[in-house]
């Protein structure tokens, strides 16, 4: 999941608003309960990633991630549902068919299982959506501006930034010592084999980063940096966050009220 | 003006002092080149000129350092970055920001200027060192030699009086070293104060004002240290190739070729040196040697097997990576040199090694803590230990000062006089004449192919 560099209407939004939409699919989340409604919550998610027009491959990955999900914890859901009513619908372990039956309780898939399952699958992927609809239309750092000006302690965000910053070295580094390491001999079969590569990579690894944090800090004190600087980029809120933040507020409540009063 | 007065200094929890009476003056616009060995003390001089020294590294010192007119010790680091600035070797390191015009604004934001101050200083830099095109660009997808050029981008947008250059160009290839002169060119021309330390310095003779030796932290009389002595070798004679290559070509993709219709032939014995700039092909052609990657077209015959993978030539042929520190794994110096034939199922004399590698005393050390230098030998050492039959290694001199260097060579010419044969790439024209035999790349083909004498 990476930066999309697209010129879409999500793009140009401030990243607080970005952000501020994010607490409002987590409150749905967790306040709307009908499937229906659920629904819709992931309908609305859905338009969002559909407007940054995602490549191909991340649209396949995302589809079949949400795929597996689904399957898995409605099946399993099925299984372990355990509030009254339910429905049984298939019993493959009838509790009186002795020994294991009897420990077990049965085993049994009951109906509204797989529902509570399909609606919580629908709740992990609006939130998952919704991630990925932050992260691919907000640039690494504007979304760092954006929490800091939101409250998040400014050493705490240069923390993050170089972090992140250093990630694909990080990687590059890992990749080269692994390959060394078969260079030398160490032959990486099975777990075992992972296991002991994995070990002896930690120790130049760590080393390595240290010494990159130590040339790093000394880089950081030459170009003066103690915390306290002038932002050169200062976020903006323009009509159009009000507007769209506006919109999605009345929808959040509305969504709510729908519930409540329908109900 | 900087004066520096009988200074010395000692790093906290050293015996010896790292800086002994040391007294320099060095004029306004002055270009100024240090050099010395490794440990001589050249960087903990930049060091107690942009004030890391004392404000980071505490210590004892004795003298007195004045930057126009104020002492390093009374104003803090933030205040000494706007007549100093520094820049140090690895580019990696000093790079903060995820985009290149955030990352030259980055030390401006630090010194708190107004707004538009900071934009018009960054597009000042941008457009002064011709990164303005890339301005947008992420900055780990830059090329070394401009990530380095950023580095010091962001260092010009702080407007500092005084610019020290920490071996900036070590990492760097021929091509960008040009470059690099003429920033450096560029700075002086302004008027700005021009510290140099640097290993391949003859490049940036022509621009320099004075050049000051330096040697175990005290500056020396202008004298020429005492060449090594090095054995002069007779060209290997063509006995039997181990490394046969007909009309190889090789692409990351199908669209360019990294490697153009490469043949060669080397001869078991020979030490061969690749040279060319970044991007000509020589690692991309090392590694083909060794298995790590096969070529798209063309025959390969390595150790007598045809088109091998990287399976048939471990312990066969050993490689190793630019950076030293990544191929060290073990707990100690003796476990890391019985780590590869351990792996292999084979008996090898630790000894030795160690006696040859001169790192006897460090032998309980852990490798990780031993010197750059001592790093290094260490790598070629552990890959020796396994007995190969050709030892492949990529940049062997990034970092390393004549000395080292000297002692590798060494090392190496004394493992083809017991049957080995020696590969490597490198972008300093000096390390490659000490080989037998240099080989130039460009654009992904051979273009000369000579045996010194």
């Amino acid at each position: 999941m990476k930066y999309l560099d697209r010129e879409t209407f999500i793009h140009r939004l401030d990243p607080r608003t970005k952000i501020l939409l994010g607490f409002m699919v987590a409150i749905l989340i967790v306040v709307l309960k009908k499937p229906s409604e659920l629904f819709l919550l992931f309908f609305s998610v859905l338009i969002l990633f559909g407007i940054l027009r995602p490549a191909k491959s991340t649209v396949k990955a995302m589809f079949i991630i949400m795929i597996t999900a689904l399957v898995f914890t409605m099946i399993s859901q099925g299984f372990f549902y355990s509030l009254e009513p339910r429905t049984i619908i298939v019993t493959i372990l009838s509790p009186d068919s002795g020994f294991l039956g009897n420990i077990t309780g049965g085993i049994s898939m009951y109906r509204e299982g797989i529902i509570y399952g399909a609606l919580q699958s629908l709740r992990l992927f609006s939130a998952m959506l919704l991630s990925a609809v932050i992260v691919m239309s907000t640039y690494p750092s504007d979304l760092l501006l954006g929490m800091e000006s939101m409250g998040m302690p400014k050493r705490i965000g240069f923390v993050i930034t170089v972090s992140i910053r250093f990630i694909p070295s990080l990687l590059d580094g890992a990749r080269r010592i692994l390959l060394a390491q078969r260079l030398r001999g160490l032959k990486v079969k099975g777990i075992r084999g992972w296991f002991r590569a994995f070990y002896r990579l930690l120790p130049p690894l760590i080393i390595d980063s240290l010494r990159n944090a130590r040339r790093i800090a000394l880089a950081a004190e030459v170009r003066a940096f103690t915390g306290e600087r002038t932002k050169l980029k200062e976020l903006t809120f323009s009509p159009r966050d009000w507007t769209f933040l506006g919109l999605s507020t009345a929808g959040m409540f509305m969504l709510i009220l729908c519930q409540e009063i329908l109900l | 003006m900087i004066t520096i007065d009988s200074f010395s200094y000692t790093y906290p929890y050293a015996n010896l002092p790292a800086l002994q009476d040391i007294n320099l003056r060095i004029e306004p616009g002055e270009a100024v080149l240090i050099r010395g060995a490794s440990g001589s003390g050249k960087t903990t001089l930049l060091y107690c000129l942009n004030g890391l020294i004392p404000h980071v590294f505490a210590g004892s010192s004795c003298g007195s350092v004045s930057l126009n007119g104020f002492t390093p010790l009374e104003k803090p680091l933030r205040e000494i970055a706007r007549t100093v600035g520094t820049v140090f070797q690895n580019p990696e390191s000093q790079i903060f920001m995820m985009r290149v015009e955030d990352d030259v604004a980055f030390g401006c934001e630090n010194l708190c200027l107004p707004r538009e101050e900071i934009i018009s200083r960054r597009n000042e830099a941008l457009h002064f060192m011709g990164l303005w095109d890339m301005r947008h660009k992420e900055t780990f997808k830059l090329s070394g030699g401009y990530k380095q050029r950023l580095a010091v981008s962001s260092i010009y947008a702080m407007q500092p009086d005084v610019f020290l250059f920490d071996e900036p160009t070590t990492d760097m290839d021929g091509e960008s070293r040009k470059d690099f002169f003429k920033i450096i060119k560029g700075l002086k021309d302004k008027g700005k104060t021009v510290i140099l330390v640097e290993h391949q310095y003859e490049d940036y003779l022509p621009l320099m004002d004075r050049v000051v030796n330096m040697e175990d932290g005290k500056i020396a009389e202008n004298t020429a240290s005492a060449k090594t002595f090095l054995p002069t070798r007779e060209a290997a004679v063509l006995s039997s190739s181990v490394i046969s290559m007909q009309q190889v070509c090789f692409g990351y993709d199908r669209k360019i070729n990294v490697l153009d219709n490469i043949d060669i032939m080397i001869g078991k014995g020979e030490i061969v040196a690749f040279c060319g700039d970044n991007g000509s092909g020589k690692t991309t052609l090392l590694k083909i040697m060794s298995g790590l990657l096969q070529p798209n077209q063309g025959e390969i015959t390595i150790l007598n097997i045809h088109k091998p993978a990287l399976e048939h030539l471990v312990g066969r042929v050993g490689f190793l990576f630019q950076n030293p520190d990544e191929q060290l794994f073990a707990a100690t110096v003796e476990k890391e040199i019985a780590f590869g034939p351990g792996c292999l199922g084979k008996k090898t004399d630790v000894e030795r090694y160690l006696e040859i590698a001169g790192l006897k005393a460090k032998r309980l050390s852990h490798p990780q803590t031993i010197s750059r230098g001592q790093r290094q030998i260490l790598a070629v050492i552990s890959i020796m230990a396994m007995e190969p039959e050709i030892i492949i290694l990529d940049e062997p001199t990034t970092g390393l000062d004549n000395k080292t260097w000297h002692k590798l060579i060494a090392l190496l010419y004394d493992y083809t006089d017991r049957g080995g044969t020696v590969v490597f790439s490198t972008h300093n024209e000096r390390a490659a004449s000490l080989a037998g035999r240099k080989i130039i790349m460009h654009k992904g083909r051979t273009i000369n192919d000579e045996i010194s004498g």
